[in-house]
């Protein structure tokens, strides 16, 4: 169908600055991936409204679903600042995404979803100067479902909503702090025909270990690129 | 955007790179785009440039072609213009008579076509067929070949063991290219149009008894429902055919463009449409079987495909006319061809107007106004909208995820926002109304959803206040059950205090039953000091807050158990409880905060599904249950959590498919209603739904599994019984050895594995029937059962009471359960149905007789 209109399912030009990795291996990677950046979410939205929306792309009569959603949060005050990762299960289920759910709406904003190289340890973090996004930092705009208006403003801002503010306040920033979600089935854990133990299968990997694509790549500054 | 320096070496990633497009490119894309600002107009021009084209190339012109037809059906009729106008061509420098343009364009475009049919592309094929069939009306393909092209789709229907996919799509090719092709074969005598006919109605005839089972409108009293507001897609073409028959196709001008024929009429001899056989449908080679020997692949679109209908037919058209027929299926391809961008698909949607034929829609707002066409002047947006409903509502599945619809209409509210805006708030009220008059449970789940998805993308802005004199219904009727649900998933795209805002003062009411007067927050039974068992609960609490090892807190577990052992009757039941809500509690910050709380216990949660404490065992289901009813119980203000909570167990293999399946029978009402019932409604199929749905993707997952790894076996036994009989010249027979070698350790236990997949998938089917026995076929169901099914008591449904629509609402998902999963249902019809129809008592009465009834359909056994 690429004839006549572009599909929106194509990797866009969101790309991990620092990364080190070519342009091939990165699409490479991407062609692959179950994982998405979901960009200018409201620094309120919950891990909850997200799963709703993102689980009407799931899949889970093909083996799919949400895997696990990482909320983006800011270095210094671990609250929330406007991002977050969703891996699912599959990649065809992050390719719906694309197609259905990045430019509509989500807790009244638009919202933007990339294919990413996959998600690992500390890229939680935004990494601005003030521990938010970089795009937060550059803003002039009042805007609050982010805050009110620029980083400085953003403190200020924090003890309106105390509770979204303090859900994050145990994150930790070591690995595997962060769930895996659950990988796939293993006949190891289905006690019902368990009758000996048997050596683990040359195919299966550790749990939570599968669908991460194990890139060597560096954290992605996830604004200064997009333009 | 800054651009910084130091980013500099990646800066080959964004640059464009410079594209030349060569003369023949340009020549294609002049093609594909031809029309975009006149069709008419630019007829001539582009006719001539293709013919001053040099060097010639015919293979370009006619992909650009193939392109066009596949890829923009509503521009068919004016590609046919194009090529009836290249008739008149020949290529530069060609000799007087040689063979025109437009000829060796068509000669090569059929074999084209001969490729769609091979690869069974259905939708090219029949636009092909389109296209074609304009031709013949051009006289620029013989009349005889082109019914003869039709006659054989006709034959595909004579075929034994037919699936109702490759029925449809096939007598859709033949009809379709019949509507458009009709005013030239009626003209031959020698042709028979009702041939054609009388196949398509004997198909038709057919799948009655299938029909029954996906109207979008339910009367479970009667077989042959005769319904205002839904149309079956073959049925709307055979009857729009019959009408075009009627007037000799007098009506195919008035349905279709024929821009060719103001050419002068082809005179030459026309081209022959070689013979074209359908090949036989694609069996799948993995053919993996189950351990007794079932097809455990399913098969898909086996049903009739029906289309809700909601407005009059001064609307929109009515599709079993021939122009409202032609309009129906014009848009459904164009929004399952532009499915890839919804954005481009809205557009082409508004603009569609300019491919009919002028008259066929109002025109726009500010547009020049013109003398309305009698019996036309439809509502574009209004006909769009039911379009798009109707095709997002076919049950038992739609062609896409409902999400792309809902974003869809999205789209084209953006763009248009004062002319569609409208015709949404329309399309709500009518499926609002179909509420009471037995629209299907699942479309008005679907309703609901997209209700709640399209209002978040709105501003949440309704005029719930139109809907506050329906409070007066008994809460479990669908109009009351609808605002509930609809509010319930409002909140979980935005959240409690935004909805509640949004709605009306009447609705907010605790006693109103819309929503909850409190925001849908966890709660923790062991939290009161008042609770028997507070101080052991913050025991646990405190030790899994503190992050203790999983085999400390199975050693305070067990100490735990013995000191409650004298004065707790069910002690394991209170410790599963006290155990899981406290995890559920740690873990109720944030889904990802449950996944933390989880995977760090997995061990201690796997202990307790098998009924222990510190020691790992089978499968326990009794513990499984309080594991279960645990989490329903913590959650039990936010079903929403619930989903999530169970997903992660099943993903965990805490519990099984059937584990929850089974507690979805016998124990979900229990604690999300407060009594148990023998009733099942949305929210317990939104959990029946995970549960099947995670088992057959990991018979589904496994299976791939398997097949790559037979793949790899046979790859490498075919190397070595190369290299052996390269090296050693050695009879290959002598060697059986090498062939077996074949299956790998790991093709082994992954088979292993699928057999143990397909077994529980088994299970979670087989537990599901003899649940709707359990609550509809058994001796001892309520009266209401009955009552419900008869004419008397529907035409009675004003004064029903929240029982009798609970019972109805439960029949409704059987049926909705018995076709959605009708795939593996009929591969698996022997082993799941002899067991749960053991229980089902010989005598009949018509209650039980529906129950059968709708399962040998599901499974294909006419005549059980």
């Amino acid at each position: 169908m690429a004839h006549i209109v572009a599909s929106l399912d194509q990797p866009s030009n969101y790309k991990d600055s620092q990364s080190r990795i070519d342009r091939q291996t990165q699409a490479e990677i991407l062609a692959r991936s179950t994982t998405l950046y979901v960009g200018n979410l409201s620094f309120y939205t919950t891990e909850e409204q997200i799963y709703e929306l993102f689980s009407k792309c799931t899949t889970p009569e093909d083996g799919g679903g949400i895997k696990r959603i990482i909320m983006g949060l800011d270095r210094n005050t671990r609250t929330p600042c406007g991002f977050c990762f969703v891996e699912y299960y599959t990649h065809a289920e992050a390719l719906a995404c694309l197609r259905y759910i990045s430019g509509t709406k989500l807790d009244e904003r638009i919202i933007r979803c990339d294919l990413d190289v996959g998600y690992k340890d500390g890229r939680q973090f935004g990494r601005g100067k003030s521990g938010g996004q970089v795009r937060d930092e550059h803003r002039q705009d009042y805007d609050p479902g982010r805050g009110g208006w620029g980083a400085q403003a953003q403190r200020m801002e924090a003890e309106r909503r105390r509770e979204v503010e303090e859900r994050y306040q145990d994150a930790q920033n070591v690995p595997g702090a962060v769930a895996g979600g659950g990988g796939d089935w293993k006949a190891e854990h289905s006690q019902t025909t368990t009758t000996l133990k048997r050596g683990r299968s040359p195919e299966e990997e550790p749990e939570g270990g599968r669908g991460e694509p194990r890139a060597r790549v560096d954290e992605p500054d996830h604004d200064a690129n997009r333009m | 955007m800054s651009y910084h320096g130091r980013r500099r070496h990646h800066r080959d990633d964004y640059e464009r790179r410079e594209t030349y497009e060569t003369p023949d490119q340009k020549l294609k894309k002049n093609i594909i785009h031809y029309g975009e600002v006149d069709p008419v107009q630019e007829l001539p021009r582009l006719a001539d440039q293709i013919a001053e084209h040099t060097p010639a190339n015919i293979s370009i012109i006619t992909e650009a072609f193939r392109i066009g037809v596949t890829e923009q059906p509503y521009k068919i009729p004016f590609y046919a213009a194009l090529l009836r106008l290249l008739h008149d061509r020949s290529l530069p420098e060609a000799p007087p008579g040689s063979t025109s343009i437009g000829r060796q364009v068509l000669e090569d475009y059929w074999k084209g076509f001969q490729g769609f049919v091979d690869r069974q592309a259905w939708r090219e094929s029949r636009l092909c067929v389109h296209f074609f069939a304009h031709l013949t009306v051009a006289r620029v393909i013989s009349v005889q070949s082109m019914y003869e092209l039709l006659q054989s789709f006709t034959r595909v229907l004579e075929e034994l063991n037919l699936s109702h996919g490759r029925a449809s799509k096939a007598a859709l090719c033949a009809a379709e290219g019949l509507m458009i092709a009709g005013p030239a074969i009626k003209e031959d005598p020698s042709l028979s149009v009702s041939d054609i006919l009388t196949a398509l109605q004997g198909y038709i005839d057919s799948t009655r008894q299938e029909r029954t089972l996906v109207q979008p409108l339910v009367q479970l009293f009667t077989d042959t429902p005769v319904l205002e507001h839904a149309e079956e897609w073959l049925d709307c073409a055979v009857a729009a055919l019959q009408t075009l028959n009627g007037s000799d196709f007098a009506q195919t001008a008035d349905s279709y463009p024929q821009p060719y024929l103001s050419s002068p009429p082809w005179t030459e001899e026309p081209f022959h449409l070689p013979g074209v056989l359908v090949p036989p449908e694609a069996m799948d080679l993995e053919g993996l079987q189950t351990e007794s020997g079932e097809d455990a692949q399913p098969q898909k679109e086996e049903w009739p495909q029906c289309y809700v209908r909601l407005f009059d037919k001064d609307l929109s058209p009515d599709p079993t006319t021939p122009a409202g027929f032609a309009i129906r299926s014009a848009l459904i391809d164009i929004i399952d061809i532009f499915e890839v961008n919804r954005k481009e698909c809205a557009r082409l949607l508004l603009e569609y107007p300019k491919w009919t034929v002028p008259g066929t829609f109002k025109p726009r707002p500010g547009a020049p106004a013109q003398d309305p066409v009698p019996e036309k002047d439809w509502q574009l947006e209004i006909t769009i909208l039911e379009t798009i409903l109707g095709a997002s509502f076919v049950l038992p599945e739609a062609t896409f995820k409902a999400i792309y619809y809902i974003a869809l209409i999205t789209e084209l509210c953006k763009s248009s926002p004062q002319t569609v805006g409208p015709a949404v708030g329309k399309s709500i009220r009518k499926l609002y109304a179909l509420l009471s008059d037995g629209l299907d449970v699942e479309v008005a789940h679907r309703f609901a959803e997209w209700f709640a998805v399209h209002m978040s993308n709105f501003g949440f802005q309704w005029v719930w206040k139109e809907w506050v004199p329906d409070l007066v219904l008994v809460p479990q009727h669908p109009k009351r059950a609808f605002m509930r649900r609809a509010v319930e998933f409002e909140i979980r795209l935005s959240y409690h205090d935004r909805i509640m805002r949004i709605l009306p003062e009447a609705m907010r009411e605790g006693d109103a039953g819309v929503i909850s007067v409190e925001a849908p927050g966890p709660d923790y039974e062991y939290d009161e000091p008042t609770n028997q068992y507070h101080e052991s609960a913050q025991s646990v609490l405190n030790l899994i807050r503190g992050r203790a090892k999983p085999d400390d807190v199975m050693a305070h577990l067990e100490s735990l158990r013995n000191t409650l052992m004298e004065t707790t009757e069910n002690v394991d039941t209170v410790l599963r409880s006290i155990t899981v809500q406290s995890l559920l509690h740690i873990g109720s910050r944030s889904f990802s905060h449950f996944l933390n709380a989880i995977e760090r216990y997995l061990p201690l949660l796997r202990n307790l599904a098998a009924g222990h404490i510190s020691t790992s065992g089978n499968a326990n289901p009794e513990a499984r249950t309080d594991i279960m009813s645990a989490v329903a119980t913590f959650w039990r203000h936010s079903r929403h959590m619930i989903l999530i909570v169970f997903d992660k167990l099943m993903q965990y293999q805490i519990v099984d498919p059937t584990d929850v399946v089974a507690w979805t029978f016998t124990h979900c009402s229990k604690v999300t209603d407060g009594k148990p019932k023998s009733t099942f409604n949305a929210f317990q199929w939104d959990l029946l739904k995970a549960a099947l749905d995670k088992a057959n993707g990991r018979v589904m997952m496994q299976r791939r599994k398997v097949a790559v790894l037979r793949k790899e076996a046979d790859e490498k036994a075919a190397k070595a019984i190369a290299g052996e009989s390269a090296t050693m010249e050695v009879d290959a027979e002598a060697r059986p050895d090498v062939i077996p070698a074949g299956e790998s350790p790991q093709l082994t236990s992954a088979i292993k594995a699928f057999t143990m997949l397909t077994r529980e998938q088994k299970s979670a089917l087989a537990r599901t029937l003899e649940g709707f026995v359990e609550y509809l076929a058994v001796d001892s169901v309520s009266p209401k059962v009955l009552e419900v099914t008869t004419e008397h008591a529907w035409h009675n449904r004003a004064n029903w009471e929240d029982e009798d629509w609970e019972t109805w609402e439960t029949w409704c998902w059987y049926r909705h359960w018995c076709r959605m999963y009708s795939p593996y249902l009929r591969s698996y019809k022997e082993t799941i149905g002899a067991v749960a129809f053991d229980k089902v008592p010989t005598t009949t009465n018509p209650a039980i007789e529906l129950f059968r009834k709708t399962w040998s359909i599901t499974t294909g056994q006419h005549d059980l």
